[in-house]
């Protein structure tokens, strides 16, 4: 200890510019101060929790992905129970005698190098390859629906507000109320029976899938359309089943900006009613929605679970549902981090940019 | 602004036409089972994620024999002989003059490197075999350590894979033994190995750029086994579960499906005019109890219970027309009851028809009375209040349970049932966590020693095997006093797979049968039958009632594929 403590002695002494303690350096140099540095460093540390909390409640799950195969060999063929775990034991790359830090630090090991780990129950095959081929059909779809639904909300939701108590918006609130309350995979559903197998309007098996078979994906004109087909009725659903909020969202902010003496001067000073409606009212009716967008894009890569079953339209979500199922637990982890990752930053873009479109609650200096 | 809404959903509406309905094609079959794309999948059908297709990787990777569940006599496919030889080793003799898809000609190299792979993995046709020899180009000698009936299915319902793939592993595993240097990296190299193409032996092969999410075709493969005589030129795999391949069925686009479906979509889809084909399955839900848990553990209150519940009522409730209630009550199907007992034994069993007077007799023999509010208490004053878990994601072993719960309610017994995770309710029984619970009895193999496995082995004493440290299960004593005398069950079950002389074994199947039914370790409820949905107006396969639907269709000896791997199954216009 003595020794120690002299040689920091020594090194302050020595130093040309001595720190003579951690506090003495954050004085001189605040960063802890810095509100960008401080909610990124906040945003880490949600990550490395979620992180750590989904590496351990994985391995509490009930069954482990040797006895799920066991179970599924068992009820598809008619084997004993050892001849199943023979065969399944061999056939996965883990092994379970190894204590839950041991595993632990590997797989914060293997993070660190920006590695998610090979998939337990496909052995051999990355995680990262796995989830880059599965995410991108996630973000086309959802993103494309979350789009639509925002636009087409926003100018609804407008439109309601301007015409309060009209026929047009009681009609369209009841429908809003309507589309809100139906969640999406009730939807999806009804796009299969309905248009599908009852009126015939489209093929249900040729639109499954992300693109048809036997074309090679790339940036040319045949893929892509048959990607954005394939794409139509999982983003169709996605605009039905959030449509209803956007609208309503909107159509309650922009009642209230509508009372605003702001409205109330420009529409005295007799600007022309285009004017108003983008320039004082869509803008700042639009504020609590940006927010909410924003967040909203968090729930993009997880809310397509049940549609992409449904539509056999293989994204991000079927990817999670499978490996959960599955128990694929370098599987999961993969797919929660980045699923968390997505929120923590969504969020975090949120916290910064919202300061930019608002003046009002804009952070300035060291706060 | 409203026109642009509008002109919207309208391009969304003509979007959807953009799928109009096309008419299947003619010379393809639609059948389905699930697998993942890659690269979760994959073709190396030795590891887990491999796309082999469940049954149907028969049309990929043939089987060397199918047996005919309703004479019990193997057809040859790949192997065009096979038996035992004067020294107890069996020999087998493929087909000349097949071809694999990537050219190579079908020997019994690919034999060598199929078991050779089987050793490297651990697999359990190897418990029995001492190693193979290559005879000639066609032949290859398993070197047994005795003969048994149980080896012979194990081999003959192994489905070939090429050794131009898997060759230079196989001769790598033939040259070391478990526990070598290298002996484990070898295996992890086999459950690494990617192939870059699926190499087919039978009459279809896998075509790598058709794999999507919704389905991959299989093209015909003219010089793989059965390639000549086949009817159709594709055969397109529908990938799913039930659920997602239900509608596909519906729409007339999927003409075959395995998947078990519940009663009301089986009468939606009667209703379209699609055929449900219904064969046994050898096994169903049972209700098992934890024979430390007084009084389940007393042979009278298990058959009290077994005359409480009529299980008739308990099979439609659950399954419909496929929930068959099971008569002989020996612990494997009635259907392998009738092929392996004899009249006189069959006479001697006890069919525990549905009978409460019956079921209060024994109760009462046993000093146990009903209290005032009608329970059932025990001879120490207790009511007889259990609780009886069964797996909640399963609809029919659900409905089993709850319908059993009531019935047994309604007779005096104070029982609430409790659905639990699927994948957690095998590990409570393992672990003996439960009183009593719905599990399956039985296994879908014909040789009925192997039906035993479920309630001696598999749920009496698995934990150890199952990772939970040494559970005792059900706590049942193999060790068992029966009519015929004092036998160990679980030895008796296997020794009945052993050897070849089925009258001897027809003895042992008899003493499991006779013991299993006097003490019923656990109580068969129903068997479950297959609701197979088969669209003939698509597909001509032979009518209902043909021996061949005994076949039932789960892994090896799939009737559907041994009609294909016939050239049987055709279009329904030919």
């Amino acid at each position: 200890m003595a020794s120690h403590s002299s040689d920091l002695e020594n090194a302050r002494v020595n130093s040309p510019n001595p720190v003579k303690y951690v506090s003495d350096f954050f004085d001189r140099y605040p960063i802890h101060k810095n509100y960008y540095l401080r909610i990124f460093l906040q945003a880490l540390v949600t990550i490395w929790a979620v992180m750590s909390f989904t590496f351990v409640l994985v391995r509490l799950m009930p069954g482990n992905p040797v006895d799920v195969l066991i179970e599924q060999i068992l009820t598809q063929e008619g084997i004993s129970y050892q001849e199943a775990y023979d065969r399944v034991a061999a056939s996965f790359n883990i092994d379970p005698d190894a204590s839950m830090l041991d595993q632990y630090v590997d797989y914060v090991g293997d993070l660190l190098r920006l590695d998610l780990g090979t998939s337990i129950t496909s052995p051999g095959t990355r995680v990262i390859d796995e989830i880059a081929r599965f995410l991108p059909w996630t973000i086309f779809a959802v993103g494309c629906g979350f789009l639509i639904s925002f636009v087409l909300g926003i100018v609804l939701g407008m439109t309601m507000a301007y015409y309060r108590d009209s026929v047009l918006d009681h009609s369209l609130s009841l429908v809003s109320s309507f589309f809100t309350g139906v969640p999406n995979y009730i939807w999806g559903l009804l796009i299969i029976i309905g248009p599908g197998i009852t009126w015939k309007w489209f093929n249900v098996g040729a639109a499954r899938g992300t693109y048809d078979p036997g074309l090679t994906p790339g940036f040319n004109a045949e893929f892509i359309a048959s990607a954005i087909e394939h794409a139509l009725l999982p983003i169709f659903t996605y605009v039905l089943a959030t449509l209803g909020s956007w609208m309503l969202s909107m159509k309650s902010s922009t009642a209230s900006v509508l009372n605003d003496d702001y409205v109330n001067v420009a529409e005295a000073r007799g600007l022309k009613d285009r004017r108003i409606i983008t320039s004082y009212v869509g803008r700042n009716a639009m504020l609590p929605l940006f927010a909410q967008l924003s967040i909203s894009i968090g729930f993009v890569l997880g809310s397509g679970v049940v549609i992409e079953e449904i539509f056999v339209y293989w994204g991000f979500g079927h990817y999670l549902f499978q490996a959960i199922t599955v128990r694929d637990y370098t599987g999961i982890q993969g797919s929660v981090l980045i699923l968390s990752s997505t929120f923590v930053f969504s969020n975090l873009l949120a916290d910064l940019t919202y300061g930019l479109l608002d003046p009002r609650v804009r952070i300035t200096g060291e706060k | 602004m409203y026109r642009k809404t509008l002109l919207g959903l309208l391009l969304v509406a003509l979007s959807l036409l953009a799928f109009a309905p096309v008419q299947a094609q003619d010379n393809v079959l639609n059948v389905a089972w699930p697998y993942q794309v890659p690269p979760t999948g994959h073709f190396n059908t030795f590891a887990s994620g491999g796309i082999a297709l469940g049954q149907y990787q028969d049309l990929h990777e043939p089987p060397l024999a199918v047996l005919m569940w309703a004479t019990g006599d193997y057809q040859g496919m790949v192997a065009e002989e096979f038996g035992w030889d004067d020294d107890g080793n069996y020999v087998i003799s493929i087909v000349d003059g097949n071809t694999w898809s990537d050219g190579s000609a079908m020997t019994a190299d690919d034999l060598m490197a199929t078991f050779n792979i089987f050793r490297l993995r651990g697999d359990a046709v190897w418990a029995n075999m001492s190693g193979i020899e290559k005879v000639d180009d066609s032949t290859v000698k398993f070197h047994m350590e005795s003969p048994s009936s149980l080896a012979e299915r194990i081999i003959l319902t192994t489905n070939l894979r090429p050794a131009s793939v898997f060759g230079d592993i196989a001769d790598r595993a033939s040259m070391m033994s478990p526990g070598d240097d290298g002996w484990d990296a070898l295996l992890q190299e086999l459950t690494e190995f990617r192939p870059e193409m699926p190499v087919s032996g039978g009459p279809y092969t896998i075509q790598p750029d058709t794999i999507s999410e919704a389905n991959l075709m299989l093209a015909l493969n003219p010089g793989g086994f059965a390639g000549d005589i086949q009817h159709y030129d594709m055969v397109r795999m529908w990938n799913g579960e039930t659920e997602v391949v239900t509608p596909l069925v519906a729409n007339q686009e999927l003409h075959y499906i395995t998947h078990g479906i519940p009663p009301t979509t089986e009468e939606d889809f009667a209703n379209r005019g699609i055929d449900i084909v219904r064969s046994g399955m050898n096994n169903g839900p049972g209700l098992y109890v934890n024979h430390a848990v007084y009084p389940l553990n007393m042979v009278e209150v298990r058959q009290a219970i077994a005359y409480a519940v009529d299980r008739i009522q308990n099979g439609v409730v659950s399954l419909g027309e496929s929930g068959v209630a099971v008569e002989y009550m020996t612990g494997m199907s009635d259907g392998l009851s009738e092929a392996w007992l004899s009249d006189d034994v069959l006479d001697s069993l006890n069919t525990y028809d549905h009978d409460l007077m019956k079921a209060e007799e024994l109760l009462m023999g046993v000093g146990f009375s009903r209290n005032d509010a009608g329970h059932w208490v025990d001879d120490n004053g207790d009511t007889l209040s259990f609780e009886l878990t069964f797996p909640q994601e399963y609809a029919d072993w659900s409905a089993a349970a709850e319908n059993a719960t009531a019935q047994l309610n309604d007779f005096g017994f104070d029982i609430s049932a409790r659905g639990v995770q699927f994948q957690q309710h095998p590990q409570d029984i393992y672990s003996s966590n439960f009183e009593m619970a719905i599990r399956n009895w039985g296994l879908g193999d014909p040789i009925p020693g192997r039906s035993y496995l479920q309630a001696y082995n598999r749920y009496n004493g698995q934990g150890e095997v199952a990772g939970e440290g040494g559970g005792a299960g059900m706590n049942f004593d193999n060790n068992v006093d029966f009519s015929g005398g004092m036998v160990n069950v679980f030895d008796l079950s296997n020794m009945s797979s052993q050897g070849v002389d089925k009258d001897a074994q027809a003895e042992l199947v008899s003493q499991l049968a006779v013991s299993y039914n006097e003490l019923l370790p656990a109580i068969p409820l129903w068997e479950r039958y297959t609701n197979n949905a088969l669209n003939r107006n698509f597909i001509m396969v032979p009518d209902a009632g043909d021996s061949i639907f005994a076949n039932f269709g789960g892994g090896a000896d799939n009737w559907m594929t041994t009609l294909i791997l016939t050239g049987v199954t055709a279009p329904a216009d030919m």
